[in-house]
């Protein structure tokens, strides 16, 4: 059933083309049809050409009579424009940005070196993410690493990977990849849906976040700018995650489910942006990484035990303290006992 | 060294299949799988002209630069073939190809591919030559038994030729000169880099 | 005249190349393949074809180290091309195909389904077993049981309502030795219902033909085709109806610069290939060809030599062509003037022309008029009988033209004798049984010399009152061996006929619509379902559409319990009680009759036709030696058939051990008898009124009598003092055959042969030197004349161009002027305002029901569909790929298919494939067939919205132009 509706789609791009062709040509099918009264029809002469055809569209499409759609297309030159993306420009697109990325993140420790708690630690924590936060952060950022693994796999592994484990090797390891790939967009996409709707809250730009960024975000100074929950870094990681999990999901449905509503031009265009995507998306998180690790004292214990100590919270999310106090949801006395800054 | 090369003379092609049904047949390829295939352009319209088309065995295949796990190679005789054992199935080759060559048999869940097939210039593939293995995974090695492509040798109107590039090429350009049109060598330019 | 032998050395050269490419010749492919650097062990195996290291399917693995693998060869059963089949058999198993590069006719070639022939015999769907319908339900049967069974309930029928109330309909899938003895097996049962698809497909070339000049085949061979400058399809589309054929016609074109004029309803496939294309509306082509013949006489295009000596009824004609004018052709046709004259003047003009047909033309209510129009066309400019000219008639099943040839038909016994009284004499001689007995088992003396029921009538025949069929009683009981239902017109017709019949037996490999229908009409039980084996299970010769005919080999044994076509009819014959007089000169063995005394038996009857010189060995030799043949002349060039055409196309005169090379071209006076040569038959008298019905001045090289002369009888042989030639045994055998009426004896009567090698001994064609009639004085219409088909979207038509009066024909009454006249007084056409006309796609065949179960074919057409124009659709708010229903202008009849929308049809027109069944009016049949042996792909048959529509002659049914409605779904 699908199928004769796709290839007759297929006639109707066929027809469409044609329509193009007729436009073009002064003797057209079109007119002749029309008007047969006056010409002599010579299916021979008017035969269509390769050239005249691509000078029209990108691709040649025709009628096909088995029901898979795709095969309607008989010339796709673009194939070459896409495999010249994939084998060289994301190739670099992806080099610099990750490389990039970690030779920035090199750089800044080497400088600047671990984010300390300038006031020392409490001995009092609060919690910062409850156990279902955690969960999800967790989930979604192990999905993100092995889809992001076996995503540069992809574009690397045959250069990285293959000369050292062997090709059989290699391929083993790549259909495993590949599963992986496939099976763990579930989790992390449904990850991203829940960070979004989780954190939405905290997560809008507001006039403090101005001020943070005025500042640096006290990771370049040592004046740590007031914040709530989520300060603008934070923020910033929370729409790049969020935006640019949306766009890697959508776009890798689309390459996962080839061709249903989509043409090989779409899913060109659907792997160029999930790849791009994909590579600027690591090495953001590359960042993210180094500092809930070892860019900075304190953070990682948020999302590792879900309690920060109070001085931390107070240097890096002061507003968020405050509002918390209010809400009696931590030691009062502690908290009185340190005046505020 | 010969290379050989898929021609498709489409002032000749009268979109009868026969290619199709005879690779089908001669490799029992599955349903859903289309090694090879007609499209029709401008059907209904004078100037119509149907192409047969299946995997060109490129020069420089564009299937086997884009393969992230080197699957595909050429042959000596320029034939482009895989190992399904080392595929994963990506379809990447599928994006690359000017022609809908590769193919892919749908597995159970959510669109996966399976292990790619395509056009093997009946030529069979990586397993030992003529061996029960070669025909299952890639049906046929008529090339290593001195016989072409059975598309291009059962064409029911010598439409699709196969075999030397150097030896078709002269059959199609004395073809027209002889008739004085042509449609052009579809695909040709796109495969090899060059016109005829 | 642009016959290239003399070209043929620059040819070669131009395309050397290219045959070594394609692997044309041996010895060429193999240095082809050495030029292409193939590994040096590859080509050491080409010859010796040692395949123990090819891998082949679902037949098995590669052949086992050591088993021995056979190449046999036979010929593709799916349309009258006649490509060889080149089958690689391992231990009893077909394991693979391979391309028949040494036949002239395909050089390899094949289309979507002869690539796919191995998996007709593989096939799973096959029926397995014989099958009976009890209560409803499909049970096994045995074969004892069925033949016990089925042969009761025919001589209980017989015992009460006479021989012809049980109908015979045979198959044009026989090979011509199955065919033949079909057509016995109904003579010894006593009727004259005897037919098979040529009724349906060619039954009107055939008439028209022949009545025009004296036998109704293919003049020339598609090979000929080479060599025109000009070729005009008039209702043919070769390309995928005939795929392979368009290989020589594609060469022809491109090596000639010839040109290629396609005139059709549809923009066709072949019309993509075409130089000009001509839209002309369905059912117009007399009208059509009569306009090209205006400008033709207009210009003085005609060739006037031609038409002085030799045809008759130039004057009658040149009246009719005098009212088609440019503007009545335009008003009648949709052809513009213009183009008209254009076409004209290429046809007249850019000689040799020839003129290619197929069933658009045939398939009408003025099937015979329309193929005698065309056969006028061809006389006017004196395109007959040369190279490269002539009445190219493409037949659609592998033996129809055997079949015809054969008789397995209602109008005459085998070979065209016809049913008089000295055809049925001549027959009772040739079988050695008494004539007396003959008469004895027909209801009548009269009956046995009338013709019988034309399939297309079957269910007429079934539900007409008793009165209103002129024979003992209706048709109760339809043997149908091979033959579809969905194929014949009005199916809601035959619906209310299958639920009246007593017995229903089908024999097939499949269970057809026969089965399906049969159950949807209510029919509880008195069915039976019987596996007869596919054509690749059984030998025997089929004879292509260039008259060849071509011996095919037996490639493996039936499968499942399928049974050979002729030992069922054995079987039956026994049964019956006459088999040891049916079979008295033919070997049985195992209850299965050998093919190649079939054979003999029909050389030594068929002196009428030119069967006669065919034996089995001859048919044989050139099987096996395919590449000593030239591919244009189809004449051997060396080797041990030296001089023989191909496959010794009929008239191959005399006896076997005459060698007569067989007639590659009819009517070429070009060369002399003996190699092939002739003349227009002496058919229809010497004289008539007054005007002398024999050649004038034109005679077949070498031949003694430089003028017309008439058939050869002893008595003509005497008149011209040659009878001294005859030898003891044949003068002898003579007058056994004639007694006191010796001189009567003729040609075609004479067993000995000894008229026919006398009268090519002094150069002379037996059946004597005439002139093709363009007045066909005693056929319907002599003159033809455009008449509307009954049911016509150009009511204001209709007055001046009717159809036919009503009449009685073939038993039956022909009411089509009562239906049109009623169709007309109704507005049908307001109600119904599209055309529907129906026709071929390549991957199927027929009814469709062998090709909709091969997993190859049916991957390629999955949907049954109509083709709509643009703009009608656009109207209807009907998309690309939705569904519709088409409503038919019978019946309240209708269908649920596919919309097809595209400019292949004009405005006003829509188009059908004929080959989808298994649906009825928007319901799924598939349960109604046997389990597992539905076909793959099921849908709306077009002969549900089919009319009625006969033609006179021959009882034609019209599926090329009626009347429907589109809806959207």
């Amino acid at each position: 059933m699908s199928s004769l509706a796709a290839a007759i789609r297929n006639v109707a791009g066929a027809c469409a083309l044609a329509g193009l062709a007729a436009l073009s040509s002064p003797i057209s099918a079109q007119e002749q049809t029309q008007q047969p009264a006056t010409t002599i029809i010579n299916p021979t002469a008017q035969g269509v050409t390769e050239q005249q055809l691509l000078q029209q569209e990108p691709r040649i499409t025709g009628r096909i009579i088995i029901p898979d759609k795709r095969a309607a297309v008989l010339i796709q030159p673009a194939g070459r424009e896409w495999r010249a993306f994939h084998e060289i420009a994301l190739r670099w697109i992806a080099a610099i940005a990750i490389l990039g990325m970690l030779a920035v993140l090199v750089a800044f420790y080497l400088t600047r070196g671990m984010v300390r708690l300038e006031s020392g630690r409490s001995g009092r924590t609060i919690v910062r993410f409850n156990g279902f936060e955690r969960f999800v952060h967790w989930m979604t950022a192990t999905c993100f690493i092995l889809l992001g693994l076996s995503g540069l796999n992809i574009t690397f592994g045959k250069k990285l990977l293959m000369p050292l484990i062997g090709h059989d090797a290699f391929s083993t390891w790549s259909v495993w990849a590949k599963y992986a790939h496939n099976y763990l967009s579930f989790p992390f996409t449904i990850g991203v849906v829940l960070i979004f709707l989780m954190w939405l809250g905290g997560n809008i730009p507001d006039r403090t976040d101005i001020e943070w960024l005025k500042r640096g975000g006290g990771i370049v100074g040592h004046k740590h700018p007031p914040a709530d929950r989520f300060n603008a870094g934070q923020k910033a990681i929370y729409w790049i995650v969020v935006l640019g999990g949306a766009a890697v999901a959508i776009s890798g449905y689309v390459l996962i489910f080839p061709f249903y509503g989509t043409d090989i031009g779409n899913m060109h265009a659907a792997h160029m942006v999930h790849s791009i995507v994909a590579v600027l998306f690591f090495a953001v998180m590359l960042a993210h990484i180094y500092i809930g690790t070892i860019g900075m004292e304190g953070a990682f214990e948020a999302m590792g035990k879900g309690t920060v100590d109070v001085n931390w919270a107070k240097e890096h999310h002061k507003l968020w303290l405050e509002k918390e106090a209010k809400a009696d949801k931590l030691p009062e006395q502690d908290l009185r006992s340190t005046p505020a800054e | 060294m010969a290379r050989m090369k898929f021609l498709c003379d489409a002032e000749r092609c009268i979109d009868c299949n026969a290619c199709v049904t005879a690779c089908k047949n001669e490799h029992e390829v599955p349903w859903g799988i289309n090694r090879r295939r007609v499209v029709t352009i401008n059907d209904g319209q004078p100037g119509e002209r149907s192409v047969t088309m299946a995997c060109m065995h490129c020069t420089d295949a564009p299937c086997m630069a884009v393969c992230p796990v080197n699957c595909i190679y050429t042959t000596d005789d320029g034939v482009v073939l895989h190992s399904k054992d080392q595929c994963i199935g990506c379809g990447y080759c599928f994006y690359a190809c000017p022609f809908g060559a590769p193919q892919y048999p749908r597995l159970g869940n959510f669109g996966s591919r399976g292990k790619m097939d395509k056009c093997t210039f009946c030529a069979g593939g990586p397993e030992v030559t003529g061996s029960k293995e070669e025909y299952e995974k890639y049906g046929a090695n008529r090339l290593a038994e001195g016989k072409l492509p059975l598309c291009a040798e059962m064409c029911a109107t010598k439409s699709l030729l196969a075999g030397d590039g150097e030896v078709i090429e002269e059959i199609f350009r004395d073809r027209v000169k002889q008739r004085g049109y042509s449609s052009g060598a579809w695909g040709w330019k796109t495969a090899y880099g060059e016109e005829v | 005249m642009l016959i290239k032998r003399s070209d043929r050395p620059a040819r070669q050269t131009h395309f050397a190349a290219f045959a070594e490419g394609l692997g044309l010749a041996r010895l060429d492919r193999r240095s082809f393949l050495r030029r292409s650097g193939l590994a040096a062990a590859g080509l050491a195996t080409i010859g010796a074809l040692p395949l123990a290291n090819m891998r082949k399917a679902k037949a098995g693995p590669p052949p086992a180290p050591g088993a021995a693998v056979e190449i046999r060869k036979s010929v593709c059963t799916h349309c009258a091309v006649g490509c060889t089949v080149t089958a690689e058999v391992s231990n009893g198993v077909w394991i693979g195909q391979e391309p028949s590069f040494d036949s002239p006719i395909n050089r390899g070639s094949h289309c979507a389904k002869g690539a796919s022939v191995r998996e007709l015999v593989h096939n799973d769907r096959r029926l397995k077993y014989p099958l009976k319908l009890v209560n409803g339900e499909w049970q096994r049967a045995s074969w004892d049981e069925a033949i016990s069974a089925i042969c009761d309930k025919f001589m209980q029928i017989r015992g009460t309502s006479g021989a012809d109330s049980v109908y015979w309909l045979g198959s044009a899938k026989f090979t011509n030795e199955g065919a033949y003895l079909f057509r016995k097996l109904g003579a010894f049962w006593g009727t004259n219902n005897t037919d098979h698809q040529a009724r349906i497909c060619h039954s009107t070339t055939v008439t028209g033909v022949a009545n025009t000049w004296g036998y109704g085949a293919m003049t020339n061979s598609i090979n000929d085709m080479r060599n025109a400058k000009t070729l005009l399809y008039v209702g043919s589309n070769a390309a995928e109806a005939h795929p392979v054929a368009m290989q020589h016609m594609l060469e022809g074109k491109e090596l000639n610069n010839a040109n290629m004029i396609v005139v059709d309803p549809r923009m066709t496939r072949t019309a993509a290939h075409a130089t000009d294309y001509v839209r002309l509306r369905p059912g117009t082509d007399i009208a059509f060809l009569y306009g090209l013949m205006w400008h033709i006489v207009k210009n003085g295009w005609e060739d006037k030599e031609f038409i002085q000596s030799r045809v008759y009824g130039y004057d009658d004609v040149l009246k009719e062509i005098e009212k088609w004018p440019p503007d009545e052709v335009e008003r009648v046709t949709g052809v513009p003037g213009a183009q008209v004259e254009h076409i004209a003047k290429l046809f007249a003009t850019e000689k040799p022309a020839t003129l290619i047909w197929c069933m658009g033309q045939t398939q009408h209510t003025v099937g015979t008029a329309n193929v005698r129009t065309s056969c006028i066309l061809l006389l006017l400019t004196g395109n007959v009988g040369k190279p490269g000219t002539g009445a190219n008639i493409l037949r659609g099943h592998d033996n129809v033209q055997g079949a015809t040839d054969v008789g397995l038909d209602i109008v005459t016994l085998p070979f065209y004798y016809g049913l008089k009284d000295t055809a049925w004499k001549h027959w009772s001689r040739v079988w050695e049984v008494d004539y007396d007995w003959f008469v004895s088992r027909f209801d009548s003396k009269e009956i046995m010399e009338a013709p019988g029921i034309p399939l297309t009538r079957w269910f007429d025949a079934v539900l007409l009152p008793k009165d209103q069929v002129h024979q003992k009683d209706n048709v109760r009981a339809m043997f149908v061996q091979g033959h579809a239902s969905n194929s014949i017109t009005r199916i809601p017709e035959s619906l209310k006929a299958l639920a009246k019949l007593d017995l229903l037996v089908v024999v097939d490999p499949h269970p057809t619509t026969w089965a399906s229908l049969s159950v949807k009409s209510g029919r509880k039980d008195g069915t039976w379902l019987l596996p007869a084996c596919t054509q690749f299970e059984a030998k025997g010769s089929r004879v292509a559409s260039n008259r060849s005919l071509q011996w095919g080999e037996q490639i493996v044994k039936p499968s499942f319990e399928a049974k050979d076509d002729l030992e069922i009819m054995y079987l039956i014959a026994q049964k019956l009680g006459f088999a040891d007089k049916m079979f008295k000169n033919i070997k049985v063995e195992n209850n299965l009759p050998e093919a190649e005394d079939i054979l003999r038996e029909m050389n030594r009857g068929s002196w009428s036709t030119g069967y006669c010189g065919q034996s089995p060995e001859r048919l044989k030799l050139h099987m096996a030696n395919q590449k000593d043949f030239d591919l244009v002349t189809l004449r051997a060039t060396n080797g041990p058939a030296k001089g023989d055409y191909y496959g010794l196309p009929w008239p191959c005169w005399g006896k076997p051990e005459l060698k007569h090379p067989g007639t590659a071209l009819l009517y070429n006076t070009g060369l002399h008898v003996m190699d092939g040569g002739g003349t227009f038959r002496a058919r229809f008298g010497v004289e008539r009124d007054g005007v002398n019905l024999l050649a004038s001045g034109s005679y077949s090289l070498g031949s003694e009598i430089q003028d017309g002369y008439p058939e050869f009888t002893y008595g003509v042989l005497k008149k011209l003092g040659w009878d001294h030639d005859l030898a003891p045994d044949e003068l002898a055998t003579i007058q056994k055959i004639g007694g006191d009426k010796a001189d009567a004896v003729s040609w075609s009567t004479d067993l000995s042969g000894g008229i026919q090698r006398v009268a090519m001994k002094h150069g002379c064609v037996p059946y004597g030197n005439a002139r093709a009639r363009m007045n066909a004085f005693g056929v319907p219409d002599p003159v033809p004349v455009h008449r509307e088909p009954v049911y016509t979207p150009r009511v204001d038509l209709v007055e001046k161009y009717p159809t036919r009066q009503d009449e009685v024909q073939f038993r039956l009454p022909n009411i089509g002027f009562s239906v049109q006249k009623s169709a007309v007084d109704r507005q049908v056409a307001k109600q119904f305002p599209l055309i529907l006309t129906s026709g071929r796609l390549v991957e199927f065949e027929g009814g469709g029901e062998e090709t909709r179960s091969n997993p190859w074919l049916a991957e390629l057409q999955q949907n049954m569909f109509i083709e709509i124009n643009p703009a009608d659709a656009s109207e209807r708010g009907i998309v690309n790929g939705a569904w519709v229903w088409v409503a038919g202008a019978e019946n309240s009849s209708k269908a649920k298919v596919r919309a097809l929308v595209t400019e292949r049809v004009g405005k006003g027109v829509a188009w059908m494939p004929f080959h989808f069944g298994g649906w009825f009016g928007g319901e799924d049949l598939r349960a109604n067939y046997p389990d597992g042996a539905d076909p793959i792909v099921l849908g709306e048959s077009a002969n549900t919205m089919t009319t009625y529509g006969y033609d006179p002659a021959t009882g034609m049914q019209e599926p090329k132009a009626t009347l429907c409605q589109i809806t959207a779904a």
